[in-house]
């Protein structure tokens, strides 16, 4: 099992009213599954992604990520997983705005300490993996929307991550090229590839194969897609 | 490493679009790090100049005069009221002393002296007893020092400085040629070897004649200094307390009265040296101190509004795996860069200073590899100081609320 999480709750205080974004979820991700993560807004899509992203800890419950448990990890061994384990990809692209394309995608590569030799050669790899081959020495501002988040997917690909995370990541981009990042989705899915997408359009949900449907901090329904679309 | 060039080369970019801003943040920088730059080199010409001066006074040399150090007005005018000292205070030591291994007075005088048509004005006539070129060393290079016979027959005979061949015998041959002094003729009887010059000063703008030819033409109204050296160095202060004796007797003194005449050895020069140069290093570690506190302030202001400027960038870093010590080195290298400029730019500044006080003082620049180093590692050190707070600011950020940051 790649991803089993146990009661997962979170709570936040602000001030003296406490706000339960997650109450109890308990999932179960298999290696190679496409999954999708529903519901309006403020059901806790974004805190369970996060929290599966080990960029934030559960208030109560368990979670183990191949195996290892990552509820009470600090700072650093999360920093360690997510450069490891997990590949980002967010709505606002959330690139370097400085930084070429290259150097963007070489980035996880640097905190691992690969060899600048090698590092070159990967981020160049996982560039021409999302067709911008060509785009390596542009920064953020010199690419379109839909080249920005292909740039994002390429940084996330480069470590070979067990899994790739995405949160809304065509919320920002118009239906057509929102299209063609789907489409780069479901390659890497065929390619082998654990991926997780949150999102609240049901366009975008099919083409995962499974459906968790979340309402206040809860799973309220755990859907099999595959042969639906 | 690749990290800290990359952070190196963004602040520099920064640096370099702000320029103005730049300057102001870096001038706490520049003026501590010119101040230790331009003090060092000059108290280190100084310690040249002093240390040269005391070698041609010799260890085993000290001088007698009416006034000695002169540090302040008052002793002055105190010390134009001593008795002046003559030619027969210098026959009674060079008679008694046992521990005086030769004894020699001087009177001096700056008058012109003229070849032909030639001229060279303000020169320092000194009127000496035949052992003084030997003590203070003036080294010979043609002829020879007034003798024991020109002075007792006061013989207008002239010892002469570089400075006297270069203005009234350029390319000419000077031994034997007789000159004019202050309207008397002298004939040239030898020359030092080129001495060159100190403090801007020349020290080859001399004429020695015999002590008695120049009292003759000049008078003797002058108090003379004697110039005594010890047999060896460790006699030196049994050889003072004779002269001090000799001295006290010949003037009258009685045994609580103080000296009316002073005894100054290469010690003293020495010690009122380093009493003042320890004071104006003091001066420098204060100015420098406050300076660079008052930069690392700044500095460390303005890396905090860096760190805020770039909250989402710390967390898009850390999602994708940047642990808080790469976080830490990022911002830590952007303020070592800055203040590593500052410190530069404040050595070059501390150079020019030194070179422009230098040439209105004629203190030569003593140039201290030691001093560059340190005012790297002082400004480098102040960076990192006051760059560590920001940075760990930086590295402490939480990842979501820095990524949620606008
Ligand atoms: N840092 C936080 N402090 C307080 N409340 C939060 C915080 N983050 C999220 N929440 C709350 O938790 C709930 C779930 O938020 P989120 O997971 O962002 O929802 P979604 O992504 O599904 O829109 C919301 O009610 C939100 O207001
Ligand atoms: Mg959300």
């Amino acid at each position: 099992m790649l991803i089993q999480t146990r009661e997962l709750w979170k709570t936040y205080t602000m001030g003296t009213e406490k706000v339960h974004a997650l109450r109890g979820v308990t999932i179960d991700i298999t290696k190679g599954e496409y999954v999708a993560i529903m519901g309006p807004s403020g059901s806790g899509k974004s805190t369970l992604m996060n929290m599966i992203g080990c960029l934030d800890t559960p208030s109560s419950g368990s979670y183990t990520l191949n195996d290892r448990s990552v509820a009470n990890m600090n700072d650093d061994e999360l920093a360690m997983i997510r450069n490891r384990e997990i590949g980002f990809v967010f709505q606002t692209f959330n690139l370097l705005p400085r930084a070429t394309a290259l150097h963007n995608v070489e980035l996880p590569l640097i905190y691992n300490g690969t060899p600048s030799e090698t590092r070159l050669d990967m981020a160049k790899r996982a560039l021409e993996m999302v067709d911008l081959g060509d785009r390596m020495g542009h920064r953020p501002n010199q690419l379109s929307g839909g080249q920005r988040q292909r740039v994002a997917v390429a940084r996330a690909l480069v470590n070979n991550p067990s899994l790739i995370l995405a949160d809304e990541p065509t919320g920002n981009l118009d239906s057509k090229t929102g299209v063609e990042i789907m489409g780069l989705f479901d390659r890497l899915h065929k390619a082998g590839n654990t991926i997780i997408l949150v999102t609240h359009e049901h366009d975008v949900a099919k083409y995962a194969d499974r459906i968790l449907h979340i309402h206040d901090g809860q799973v309220s329904r755990d859907e099999d897609v595959r042969n639906a679309a | 490493m690749r990290q800290f060039f990359d952070s190196a080369i963004i602040a520099l970019g920064a640096l370099w679009a702000n320029k103005l801003r730049s300057i102001l943040t870096l001038i706490g920088m520049i003026i501590g790090v010119s101040t230790i730059i331009a003090i060092v080199s000059l108290i280190n010409g100084m310690n040249q100049y002093v240390a040269a001066e005391i070698q041609t006074l010799g260890a085993t040399t000290f001088t007698v005069d009416r006034e000695g150090i002169i540090t302040s007005e008052e002793e002055w005018w105190e010390s134009r009221k001593r008795k002046k000292l003559t030619v027969e205070d210098y026959q009674a030591i060079d008679e008694v002393c046992v521990g005086c291994e030769r004894v020699a007075a001087r009177s001096i005088t700056r008058r012109s002296a003229k070849y032909g048509n030639k001229y060279i004005d303000d020169v320092y006539i000194m009127g000496s007893t035949p052992e003084f070129p030997l003590i203070v060393d003036f080294e010979i290079e043609n002829g020879h020092y007034p003798t024991a016979a020109d002075y007792q027959h006061r013989r207008r005979v002239a010892f002469v400085g570089y400075d006297v061949i270069d203005n009234l015998f350029p390319g000419i041959l000077h031994i034997g040629k007789e000159i004019r002094i202050a309207g008397q003729k002298y004939t040239v009887i030898g020359n030092g070897v080129r001495r060159g010059s100190t403090l801007g000063q020349s020290k080859d703008n001399y004429i020695i004649i015999p002590l008695s030819t120049f009292e003759k033409q000049f008078g003797d109204r002058r108090s003379v200094d004697l110039f005594v050296k010890a047999h060896t160095y460790e006699t030196m202060d049994e050889t003072q307390d004779e002269v001090r004796m000799v001295m006290r007797a010949r003037h009258k003194l009685k045994y609580d009265d103080e000296d009316d005449f002073s005894i100054t050895t290469a010690a003293d020069i020495q010690n009122l040296w380093d009493n003042f140069s320890s004071g104006a290093f003091l001066v420098m570690i204060g100015i420098s101190s406050i300076s660079l506190i008052v930069g690392g302030i700044v500095i460390m202001n303005i890396m905090l509004v860096s760190v805020t400027e770039r909250t989402r960038e710390v967390g898009i870093r850390k999602a994708i795996g940047a642990r808080r010590m790469n976080i830490m080195w990022q911002f830590l290298a952007e303020s070592l860069t800055l203040s590593i400029v500052g410190g530069a730019i404040g050595i070059i500044t501390g150079f020019l200073i030194g070179m422009a006080l230098s040439h209105m003082s004629g203190i030569p620049l003593g140039v201290e590899v030691w001093s560059i180093i340190a005012g790297i590692l002082v400004a480098g050190g102040v960076g990192t100081v006051f760059g560590v707070y920001p940075a760990m600011k930086a590295a402490r950020l939480d990842p979501i609320e820095a990524l949620r940051y606008e």
